[in-house]
């Protein structure tokens, strides 16, 4: 009897023991974790009379409440001697005053409340963000109501934004990142609008007639989203919306047409001085648009490629192995309805840069020739899936993806449905999306630097090279 | 100081209707020391099940010696490169082939600057380095830490050094908080600073895209230089590039082994766990470490300015300028009213400077203002301005200048204080929002001296009257406490 139980001892002693003598500590990723629980918040979504569409999500944590209109238009909608006119038009709606008060007399009001107020414009629409104090809702709201009805556009606050715009495009070539950007969408957009930066002479030549019509044609009821969360309830800001906007008329929304892209460019370099030490890299070709069922596949293949930080393969070649760069990366922008592009980009000292082109090229290459490893793909998989919940840690960002969805016209379930598709791609889809939608032959390769370092390399890139020549005052 | 940040203590004044609500994050905040002298502040939040986790440590650039300026930052990104455990293949195997590196490495670093040194023997040390390095990356298992947050969910896994810290970050579901615990226990006891000589290659090249290739970065930088001569406040906490090319693997060891210890070491979770349990957790994991000691203070002190300084730096890109005042960091009284002083300059389109530098005389594009380049020591208030084309550099400061003596002469109107103060109040709140901001607020006024700094705060600030800042414009806003920097292709006019 005690014999036995010295021997059980002893085996339950040895079981515990054993794997800490076989392999030492247990490593992180060997533990247990208990299953995460996650439910979708809800967003509430009503629409007023006028055709106003509200999403709304509560939050009584801080006595705060955050505001975004989102109006249908924006910069595609730009002519081509209009480029930059929405841009204007934004920054002049934010700063100009409304017919109810003088720029001056609405900045103070709104500084007093330590209020913030910003308004911007990208490719399909201006969006007006409002962050409040929860006590000045009711006068906040009044002035947001005044800024969409009877904006002021005042004239000395309009010559000012012109000139701050014209200062914006003489520093234009200040950055080399945002050189690199310029230089890859005018090769690939060319005179599409995606392709044009506004220049000095139409910027001057801008009027308030201009932003008038601009606000006649896209500030309408039907065209109108509002974003709100925070410290309000349903309730009182319904009756607060209805109030200062359900008499604005419900007029038929506005469909503009978008101009149609240009066919893809073949593969060329765009080389560009700048007298600085390291050189910045951009590869870019089209991409897709929201609608394509790949773009699930695509998430993870570039994930592997170039998206999944220190776990993709530009990272670890680049960086990690070689100590050629600081940042190395590729992602696919998604575009909202037309397609957008493909980049990858990096940034490496002047001698090194026809090394890390090649390098990059050559991954794009393997992911098209070579099928991915079953960890990669599981990887890049598990790390999408599991993340997905910081999707929806901020109340705001919640109610505004929800009010973008709707906007855009994504599929119904598409958040409820987002990790079953990428859990269902499979090492087959990620080459056959790699092969589909990476065109080694259309990169534009942008480099921004000293080339007289790198120039004597670049034939061995075996590609058409193109000289930009960067001026402040004019062109590119 | 605290422009830009939170102020828990706006939640215990109750003049805002709802702020009971947010009075219970305060309430919320849990503080912990261990045994070993670890600090650990807890607040739980339960809106959405994830934790954001930050480990600081009260080390920076500012504790660095002349010789391993650049280091406290070399360290940080080792420090990603894994354990004996995580991110090798077999360590017996890996660590001699890892002494060989660091030797010959070291042969490469004690050749490359003689004026006598044989080029030839140098090319054939960096072959054999390569060779060795090729070798050695075979045993390595590619940042597995990264690999295993990722696959786990983790968003954001990083570091940033400081002057006055270094931090460690990750945001995880909230189930994974172990995995945290293990990972981080384990890189704090079982580091190997593996791949240094191609790390040390990697700094160099964010030294170039964040510095040498940056007008703002170089603005700065140079700024810096020149406003302290004596302080280590000067140095770029990158270091210079010769700095970090002769970086030793002994010198980064040597300091992870004096400072990364409980004694230097706060850690901040905030989200959705139990309080109870993540101690628990905390004192498993954490509580074996060696307390260490506490990082001497900084020595040096820099001698009051005697003079206005000027410099100027030729940059390929359009101009921009930059001055700076010395002045007290927190928790000195006039580092409070500093904070409103920044704010009446230039927050807001209705700001002084920005009505009479970009509206009124429309000289520049933009104008702010800030305290650089850390907090644990006295400061400066700088001020960054974006010249308009053409505008006289000598008309700018004018007009600048004029303002600053306008505040040593007028009182500032009650109404234009209350509304610094409550703008100040009121950015702090939105700064509240999310887990990761919280987490890193109490870190960074945790090493700071102290996270209840934030608890006075609003009581400090809106004790301060309109007399203080006139008395502190008169006593800091001159010429020979200035110092004036400058960038662009030309020595502005």
């Amino acid at each position: 009897m005690r014999v036995r139980l010295f021997l059980t001892l002893i085996l339950i002693f040895l079981a515990g023991c054993g794997p800490l003598v076989a392999t030492g500590p247990v490593r992180p990723d060997q533990l247990q974790f208990p299953p995460l629980e996650f439910n979708f918040p809800q967003v509430e979504k009503h629409q007023l009379t006028n055709g106003i569409r509200v999403f709304l999500k509560e939050d009584h944590e801080l006595p705060l409440v955050d505001l975004s209109v989102l109006v249908a238009g924006g910069d595609i909608h730009d002519s081509q001697q209009q480029t930059g006119l929405s841009s204007l038009f934004a920054q002049v709606l934010e700063s100009g005053g409304t017919l109810a008060a003088s720029p001056a007399e609405l900045e103070a009001e709104l500084e007093a409340m330590a209020a913030n107020l910003s308004v911007s414009s990208s490719s399909y629409s201006y969006e007006i963000g409002l962050s409040l104090h929860q006590r000045d809702l009711t006068r906040g709201l009044e002035i947001l109501a005044d800024l969409l009805r009877q904006p002021g556009f005042d004239q000395q606050r309009l010559e000012l934004a012109k000139r701050k715009m014209v200062e914006a495009i003489r520093r234009k070539n200040d950055d080399p990142e945002s050189i690199a950007g310029r230089l890859l969408a005018k090769a690939v957009y060319q005179q599409h609008p995606f392709g044009r930066y506004p220049e000095i002479a139409a910027v001057e030549s801008f009027s308030r007639e201009q932003l008038l019509r601009l606000h006649e044609r896209d500030f309408r009821p039907a065209n109108l989203w509002f974003a709100v969360s925070g410290a309000v309830s349903q309730a009182e800001l319904l009756a607060l919306l209805q109030e200062k906007l359900g008499d604005w008329q419900a007029e038929e929304p506005l469909v503009l047409e978008l101009s149609a892209l240009p066919p893809p460019p073949a593969g060329r370099v765009l080389s560009a001085d700048k007298q600085i030490p390291q050189t910045t890299i951009l590869l870019g070709h089209p991409g897709i648009n929201k609608d394509n069922p790949d773009m699930f596949a695509l998430r993870v293949a570039n994930y592997i490629l170039g998206g999944g930080g220190f776990n993709s393969r530009m990272m670890r070649e680049v960086r990690s192995n070689r100590g050629l760069a600081y940042s190395v990366y590729s992602y696919f922008q998604i575009g909202r309805r037309l397609p957008e592009l493909f980049i990858a980009g990096s940034e490496t000292k002047a001698e090194s840069t026809l090394e890390v082109v090649q390098l990059m090229r050559g991954l794009i290459q393997q992911l098209i020739d070579q099928p991915v490893s079953d960890a990669e793909l599981e990887l890049a998989k598990q790390s999408l899936i599991n993340s997905f919940v910081f999707a929806f840690t901020d109340t705001h960002s919640i109610v505004s993806r929800k009010l973008r969805l709707d906007y855009f016209d994504y599929p119904v379930q598409y958040l409820e449905t987002y990790r079953q598709k990428i859990a269902a791609v499979t090492v087959a889809d990620v080459q056959r999306v790699a092969r589909t939608y990476l065109k080694p032959d259309q990169l534009q390769i942008v480099l921004v630097g000293d080339s007289a370092e790198y120039a004597d390399d670049l034939p061995q890139l075996a590609l058409p090279v193109e000289r930009v020549e960067l001026r402040d005052d004019e062109g590119s | 100081m605290l422009r830009n940040f939170l102020i828990v203590s706006l939640l215990l004044g109750l003049q805002l209707a709802s702020s009971a609500a947010a009075q219970t994050l305060v309430e919320k905040v849990q503080e912990h020391r261990l045994e070993n002298g670890l600090t650990l502040l807890l607040v739980e939040r339960h809106a959405s099940p994830t934790v954001a986790a930050y480990i600081s440590f009260k080390v920076g650039g500012v504790d660095e010696s002349s010789q391993h300026r650049g280091v406290a930052h070399l360290l940080e990104h080792m420090l990603f490169k894994g354990t004996k455990t995580l991110g090798t293949v077999d360590y017996q195997q890996e660590q001699p082939l890892l002494a060989e590196i660091e030797e010959i490495g070291q042969q490469i670093d004690d050749l490359k600057n003689r004026p006598d040194r044989d080029e030839q023997e140098l090319q054939q040390l960096r072959e054999k380095l390569a060779d060795l390095q090729k070798q050695h990356r075979q045993l390595v298992v590619k940042d597995e830490f990264s690999k295993i947050y990722a696959e786990n969910g983790g968003v954001g896994y990083n570091a940033f050094t400081s002057k006055d810290q270094t931090t460690y970050l990750i945001n995880l579901p909230a189930n994974k908080l172990e995995l945290w615990a293990a990972i981080e226990a384990d890189r704090l006891q079982n580091a190997v600073l593996r791949e240094f000589y191609t790390e040390r290659e990697v700094v160099r090249e964010e030294r170039r895209r964040s510095y040498e290739s940056n007008p703002n970065g170089k603005l700065y930088e140079t700024l810096l230089a020149t406003a302290y001569q004596v302080h280590p406040y000067r140095n770029p906490i990158i270091g210079w590039d010769s700095d970090i090319e002769n970086l030793t693997l002994a010198e980064t060891r040597t300091f992870l082994r004096n400072y990364y210890s409980p004694a230097n070491m706060i850690i901040s979770l905030v989200g959705d766990f139990d309080s109870a349990a993540a101690l628990a957790l905390i004192k498993r994991y954490f509580g074996p470490l060696e307390p260490g000691v506490p990082v001497p203070p900084v020595a040096k002190k820099e001698p009051a300015q005697q003079g206005e300084r000027r410099v100027h730096v030729n940059f390929d890109a359009q101009p921009q300028l930059a001055i700076a005042y010395h002045k007290p960091t927190m928790p000195h009284r006039d580092d409070y009213v500093f904070d409103l002083l920044m704010q009446v300059l230039t927050e807001g389109r209705t700001s002084r400077l920005y009505r009479a530098l970009v509206i009124d005389k429309q000289l520049v594009t933009s104008v702010n203002a800030y305290g650089a380049p850390g907090s644990r020591y006295d400061n400066l208030m700088m001020l960054s301005l974006a010249p308009r084309q053409d505008a006289p550099v000598g008309e700018i400061e004018a007009a600048l200048y004029a303002e600053l003596e306008r505040l040593k002469t007028e009182p500032v109107s009650a109404a234009e204080l209350e509304k610094a103060k409550r703008q100040i109040l009121t950015s702090s709140l939105r700064r509240m929002k999310g887990n990761s901001g919280l987490a890193r607020m109490l870190s960074s006024y945790e090493v700071l001296g102290g996270w209840r700094y934030l608890v006075d705060y609003e009581e400090q600030l809106n004790s301060i009257r309109a007399e203080e800042l006139m008395d502190v414009a008169k006593r800091y806003f001159t010429a020979a406490n200035r110092t004036v920097a400058s960038i662009g292709r030309e020595a502005l006019q």
